[in-house]
């Protein structure tokens, strides 16, 4: 009794959610740190079978991890992030999003337990929240790419800029070269022989005209990619404004009201916005341009995302401002259709992009990314259920851009 | 009102092809423009051309477009100078000191030279560098 009194103590000091089942499924032990991680006591789970201890995690019954350690499941394996067995010890990774709001990712580790004579008696389990774990390294992750993609930026722009600018040049000097308000083309075109006038009624009727104006605005299209790549590799020069938050968002939402994009192919005037705007928030030094983009980019994801008329609730923006610890923060929640997973992780992705070619480039969140994180000291992240809704956080330091 | 073919100019870029579109169109305005392929040889004949306004590429081959436009400052202080540069780029203390402002700093690649022609103009009619 002495014995078990002590070995309770142990486990329940266990920082770790730990629990033990006997080869039936039973719970027969529940430590402190898993009815802290769950809200499910000891006392009300003890003795329990039929994979009660997956309910608190999973909201349904099921084998998990502690099960696999007795009796291996390739099915239930495949399901984890990752999953590993070394003799009796099995250990997988797993996101769990409707354990907590936002999700939450789990480390767990299991193995068997023996009797004295070897034969399995049960099993233990212990899990570990690294949810933050986690987030901190999609950070890194996420700023080694964009280190990467801004050397690689810098260096292509040097590259691409100066054949784009003869393009694009070139086109105007063949516009040019064909007009009647230079003298030196009609002299040139006597010369030939040939009337200007006809020369240019020729061109017209083969369209050529609409090509050289394509060639122009093609030109113009990978300029500004490449203008937006270059936000990866450094902050530029613009000057910093005291700005409050409010009249920065309606300012924001004005412009998404007349964009043509936003207005043609998204309906922006369907989606019903709402507003939840923190009193007396103390002003932010921004360069308000780049904020503004970074806002408009979030936004019109969000209109694209619930452009699709089948959508089956009401489309609807909500903006929220805030401020906590020095920092301010503008929520924008959608309740589009959402992401999984595998896509949220990716959204600040250079050139990742889910929409059709032509409609997205890929750029616009990553460029959000580095403007708010390299310019401006911030940081931006997004929570997402598939068919819930998408929500962005981008939090300012009052102070983050001098 | 000056007259374009009195406006002379000179470009500095090491890339011929840079060279080609910009000068067809300034001479299709009318200019006369001279252009140069390196800031040292330009930094030649920039006495005997005396430009209104020199237009250098940032990045050359040798003396880069920052240090030749100090030189050609005090060289030929009577033109007007423009910075061509392919990525993002703030003043330097010695440009600002000769008067040069953001607005003279041209971003690769000019979408439109007839916004360029505009500040040429501008640039010939106050002519600067102190």
């Amino acid at each position: 009794m002495e014995h078990q009194h002590r070995l309770k103590d142990i486990i329940n000091f266990l920082p770790d959610a730990t629990w033990t089942i006997d080869t039936t499924g039973t719970v027969i032990a529940w430590n402190r740190a898993v009815e802290e991680l769950t809200g499910v006591k000891a006392e009300s789970i003890i003795g329990k079978d039929n994979f009660e201890y997956s309910v608190p995690f999973y909201g349904d019954r099921r084998p998990i991890l502690v099960d696999i350690a007795i009796t291996p499941n390739q099915e239930q394996e495949r399901q984890y992030e990752s999953f590993s067995r070394e003799g009796d010890t099995v250990e997988a990774e797993i996101f769990i999003p409707h354990f907590r709001a936002g999700g939450v990712y789990l480390w767990a580790k299991a193995r068997r337990l023996l009797d004295a004579a070897g034969n399995v008696t049960g099993a233990i389990e212990t899990v570990r929240d690294i949810t933050e774990l986690k987030r901190m390294q999609e950070v890194m992750i996420q700023t080694e790419k964009m280190v990467m993609v801004g050397g690689l930026a810098a260096g292509m722009a040097h590259e691409i800029n100066n054949p784009l600018g003869a393009i694009l040049q070139h086109a105007q000097n063949i516009e040019r070269r064909v007009s009647a308000d230079i003298p030196a083309n009609l002299k040139a075109a006597a010369e030939v022989g040939v009337s200007l006038d006809l020369v240019r009624a020729y061109l017209q009727k083969r369209g050529i005209f609409d090509f050289i104006g394509h060639i122009r605005s093609a030109g113009m299209r990978a300029s500004e990619i490449i203008s937006n790549m270059l936000h990866f590799s450094r902050r530029n020069d613009s000057v910093a404004e005291s700005v409050e938050l409010s009249a920065l968002l309606d300012r924001v939402l004005e412009l998404a009201g007349t964009d043509y994009d936003m207005k043609k192919k998204c309906g922006f005037s369907r989606i019903e916005l709402q507003r939840d705007y923190a009193p007396d928030l103390p002003h932010v030094q921004m360069v308000v341009s780049e904020i503004e983009q970074v806002l408009l980019n979030i936004l019109k994801n969000a209109a694209q995302a619930m452009a699709d008329p089948a959508m089956p609730r009401l489309p609807r923006i909500m903006l929220r401002t805030g401020m906590s610890e020095g920092v301010a923060q503008i929520e924008i929640c959608d309740n589009g259709p959402g992401m999984v997973e595998a896509t949220r992780l990716r959204v600040f992705e250079p050139f990742f992009t889910t929409k059709d070619v032509g409609v997205g480039t890929g750029l616009g969140l990553s460029v959000a990314y580095a403007i708010v994180t390299k310019g401006h000291s911030g940081s931006i992240d997004v929570k997402s259920r598939a068919g819930e809704g998408s929500c962005f956080t981008v939090k300012l330091p009052l102070q983050g851009r001098k | 009102m000056m007259d374009n073919a009195d406006i002379r100019i000179l470009l500095v870029d090491d890339d011929q092809m840079i060279r080609d579109c910009v000068t067809a169109y300034l001479e299709d305005e009318g200019f006369t423009v001279h252009s140069a392929a390196s800031a040292e040889e330009a930094l030649e004949s920039i006495v005997s051309i005396s430009p209104a306004v020199c237009i250098s590429d940032m990045r050359l081959p040798g003396m880069d477009g920052e240090e030749f436009i100090s030189t050609a400052c005090r060289l030929c202080p009577a033109a007007g100078y423009m910075l061509h540069t392919g990525i993002v780029y703030s003043l330097s203390d010695e440009l600002r000191a000769i008067g040069m402002t953001a607005d003279d700093v041209l971003l690769k690649p000019i979408h439109d030279l007839s916004k360029l022609v505009d500040k040429i103009k501008r640039m010939a009619a106050s002519g600067r560098c102190v």
